[in-house]
């Protein structure tokens, strides 16, 4: 009785899992042309430089990631003023920023998520594209000729390029920058570079001779002692020194193909001659005790440690970090101490910037294609994210309330708001009090823009980054789902072995003269197979879409 | 109760004159000096974590990332708790917590009881598939998405039930708790029924007062799920102000962590130390359980070894 019962509780379980999946994946598509049922409340003439206003008052639900430091607050002028303005309610479903990610799948899985859903990185989105439950919002894009706008006047065509899909078209409207925005480099103890007489080091070459100096001078200390080694060893490190070898990245921006121009095919990053390059510069690091080797593995705090205690000159660093980190970690040890932030080392491959113009941006749910308000809606993402005024308001808020402009029309903070302490002992705070400069519906843009509230000493970092020639992004090679699903299989061993083999070579156990061993050991981990799945779909979209 | 402290003397009664004859002899004497040593590390070792905790939350960011805080803060200062203590959100989160916990470790107690009362009963029939239904749970789920989808569509969401209604049985806690039944005399209850005592009768005036040691560990148990449980929370409430305060915390965490603000500068009364706000957190959603503990402790071993012996 025991048994047969136990059967049925198993088929009751079953149906009701069943039954739950169905839910979850119910998918219908609309004719994306046809959108005449869908325009209440939407502007006839709505074109680039209009103020958008719905003709009725609509409201959009949106998933908000909330951020601790600005707590979402109902009372915020953001929310009344966008209302006054463009006739639109927002109804935010707040999701606490520590696991917002997990959230987001939940609710699109669950076929309950919000119309509007923003803070995306491009490579999330892959997951959704095959439920359905994410609009195309390619088709879409005569819907947004702001958007369309700065695509044209940015040439930020081969950017957009990479977020399309096998189908030939993208699923996430991203923030846009018109400059690369890269923040990642390392950060040197200026006190030290002066009392030794060096100067700042503006290459990875440079760099070994500056801490050869500094290793003479203080035979006891290892000079660079990296942090943002956990979980990936040596992360922000491999990265920098893969971009600057002209790879697409390694380390905590693990890429397994990288494109070769030269070739015209993808060749697999870590088996590449550059990724030699790099471990044989490291390598040369450790071996001359340059480079502490626990680098690879300790945790940030113990790098923080060694590099307060001037056990440590040399760090991995963004801007962030240096403020926060650093210089309060200096200043209680060492109060002559000067550290700062160094423009990106320049590689082989040149003076680049290897950031992406493209930032986190937002899916649209499908469900929102079947709303009265469709269209409205997709006027009013374009004017609040992609339109010039719509991107200043969201950043600097209300002229006259809470910023000012000079005659040559720059922004400055009202004096009663503060903001990172321009106006410190301000009465009111532009994100806390007014909902402004809020990472959820502020990023991207102008220069101007983007860094509006940067420090000088950022500024200055930031000029010479742009400066230098934006890195081009590589061809598109949108996989099918059922490659990807077989891809997926292959990453996991090859990406280990890659970490494994990293690790040995930088550190001298093993000898470089076994370099064509440890490529023979990928290609056994079918990494010729993988090469091959993702330059055929490269060839495939080539030829259909170009 | 009664019964539980009759049979204690008869344990204990011999002892005392024996301990007196013992501590006469050597051997015995250099047995407490080596067991007092011991045992002192043994406190030593568990308080040492704890105290240096509530060192660091006192303590500046800078001497806690030089690695020179231990047992006295260093550089004295409070503004990690200020900041925490002085918004308003903390404390709605809180008293959040305080209801979320008390209200569903009450209904946990209640259906586990009565469950658990009712599988220590071996004339059940169908026994066996009640345990296995409760058993089944432990080694299978429906998975996040289905149980999101069933919460949802009870229209549980946004409100105390979905934290409390979905966790309401631990299977273990159950079985432990159907352990201890099944270890009571049923000539009690056999006598409580000829005395004219119905079903709940027998459970609320002779099984429950007997079993107030398993009852009261059930308590614990509960309370300290509850009250440190944080993901039913994340995914049922969409609303920050119907949030616990441990989603709260987790949030200020990863807020101080995160890299939202890169290239900006963070307000100087603002640097969220981030080492410091972890030990204050730790400091804030541990202390109410610890202040708990020990006058939940005495039934604490009884119980839960009243069930192990028999289960």
């Amino acid at each position: 009785m025991f048994r047969r019962s136990w059967r049925h509780v198993a088929t009751a379980a079953a149906a009701l899992l069943a039954a739950a999946s169905l839910v979850a994946c119910s998918d219908d598509s609309a004719d994306s042309q046809d959108l005449s049922e869908n325009r209440v409340g939407a502007m006839e003439n709505y074109a680039i430089g209009s103020q958008f206003k719905a003709t009725e008052p609509v409201s959009f639900s949106v998933l908000y990631n909330n951020h601790p430091n600005y707590p979402l607050k109902n009372d915020w002028l953001f929310w009344s003023e966008l209302k006054s303005r463009t006739n639109v309610t927002l109804e935010p479903v707040a999701v606490p920023l520590s696991d917002y990610n997990q959230k987001r799948s939940l609710l699109i899985g669950a076929g309950d998520a919000p119309l509007l859903i923003p803070k995306t990185y491009p490579p999330d989105v892959h997951a959704y594209v095959s439920s359905g439950a994410i609009l195309p919002v390619s088709d879409y894009l005569d819907l947004m000729p702001n958007l369309k706008d700065k695509i044209e006047k940015w040439n930020l065509k081969p950017e957009m390029d990479t977020l399309r899909q096998q189908d030939g078209k993208f699923y996430l409207l991203p923030g846009l920058h018109e400059k690369p925005w890269h923040d990642y480099s390392l950060a040197v103890r200026t006190d030290i570079l002066e009392e030794l007489n060096l100067a700042v080091p503006k290459t990875w070459d440079e760099l070994y001779t500056v801490l050869k100096a500094m290793k003479a001078a203080y035979p006891d200390v290892y000079p660079f002692s990296d942090r943002w080694s956990q979980p990936n060893p040596a992360g922000n490190l491999l990265n920098l020194l893969a971009v600057s070898y002209g790879l697409e990245g390694a380390g905590w921006n693990f890429q397994h193909v990288s494109w070769n121009a030269g070739t015209q095919k993808f060749e697999y990053t870590g088996a590449t001659e550059q990724y030699k390059q790099l471990l044989q510069y490291l390598n040369k690091l450790v071996a001359e005790k340059l480079l502490d080797p626990e680098s690879f593995t300790q945790t940030d705090d113990a790098a923080r440690q060694k590099l307060a205690n001037s056990k440590s000159f040399v760090i991995g660093a963004n801007a962030q970090a240096v403020v926060n980190d650093y210089r309060p970690d200096l200043a209680a040890t060492n109060p002559k101490a000067k550290i700062a932030k160094i423009p990106l080392p320049i590689g082989p491959a040149g003076e680049i910037n290897p950031a992406s113009r493209l930032e986190n941006g937002m899916m649209i749910s499908s469900k929102a294609r079947d709303s009265k308000n469709f269209v409205a809606m997709m006027q009013f993402v374009d004017w609040l994210w992609y339109s010039d005024a719509g991107q200043e308001f969201a950043r600097w808020g209300v002229e006259g309330t809470t910023f000012v402009k000079d005659a040559a029309g720059k922004a400055t903070l009202a004096a009663d708001v503060d903001m990172i302490g321009l106006n410190p002992g301000a009465p009111k705070h532009l994100q806390k009090d007014f909902g402004f400069a809020n990472g959820v519906f502020a990023y991207g843009g102008k220069p101007e823009l983007v860094q509006a509230f940067f420090s000088p000493e950022e500024q200055e970092f930031q000029q010479v980054m742009n400066a230098r020639t934006p890195k081009s992004p590589p061809p598109p090679f949108p996989l099918s789902d059922e490659e990807r699903e077989q891809v997926s299989l292959w990453e996991t061993p090859l990406k280990d072995h890659v970490y494994q083999a990293t690790l040995q070579f930088a550190l001298g156990q093993r000898d470089f003269g076994q370099w064509d061993a440890y490529v023979n050991e990928l290609k056994s981990k079918n990494m010729d197979a993988y090469l091959d799945t993702v330059n055929k779909a490269y060839e495939r979209y080539r030829d259909e879409h170009n | 109760m009664v019964s539980v402290e009759a049979a204690r003397p008869a344990e204990t009664a011999p002892r005392p004159g024996r301990r007196r004859g013992i501590q006469q002899t050597r051997g015995y004497r250099v047995f407490q000096v080596v067991n007092a040593v011991i045992l002192t590390i043994v406190v030593v070792v568990t308080l040492y974590p704890f105290v240096n905790i509530v060192a660091r939350s006192m303590s500046h960011e800078a001497y806690i990332i030089a690695g020179q805080v231990n047992l006295v803060p260093r550089g004295f200062t409070l503004d990690t708790y200020r900041l925490v203590l002085s918004d308003s959100l903390f404390w709605t989160n809180y008293r959040n917590t305080v209801v979320y916990t008390v209200t569903a470790t009450v209904i946990s107690i209640v259906m586990t009881t009565c469950y658990a009362y009712v599988l220590s009963k071996k004339q059940l029939k169908g026994r066996g598939v009640l345990v296995g239904i409760a058993v089944f749970t432990m080694f299978f789920s429906g998975g996040l998405i289905p149980n999101y989808v069933l919460v949802t569509s009870l229209g549980l969401k946004n409100s105390v039930w979905a934290i409390a209604l979905p966790n309401a049985i631990n299977v273990f806690n159950l079985l432990v708790m159907k352990a201890f039944f099944e270890s009571l005399p049923g000539e009690l209850e056999e006598a409580g029924a000829v005395d004219g005592l119905s079903t709940y009768g027998i459970l609320w005036r002779i099984v429950l007062p007997l079993s107030k040691a398993i009852v009261a560990t059930m308590v614990l148990f509960y309370a300290v799920a509850f009250w440190n449980s944080w993901f039913a929370a994340f995914l049922y409430l969409d609303r920050q102000e119907l949030w616990p305060v441990t989603v709260y915390l987790r949030n200020l965490i990863a807020g101080a962590t995160g890299a939202e603000n890169v290239g900006a500068i963070a307000e100087a009364n603002e640097v969220q130390a981030e080492a410091t706000l972890k030990a204050v957190t730790i400091v804030l959603t541990t202390l109410p359980i610890l202040l708990v503990y020990p006058f939940v402790q005495r039934y604490f071993v009884r119980g839960i070894m009243l069930g192990a012996v028999k289960g």
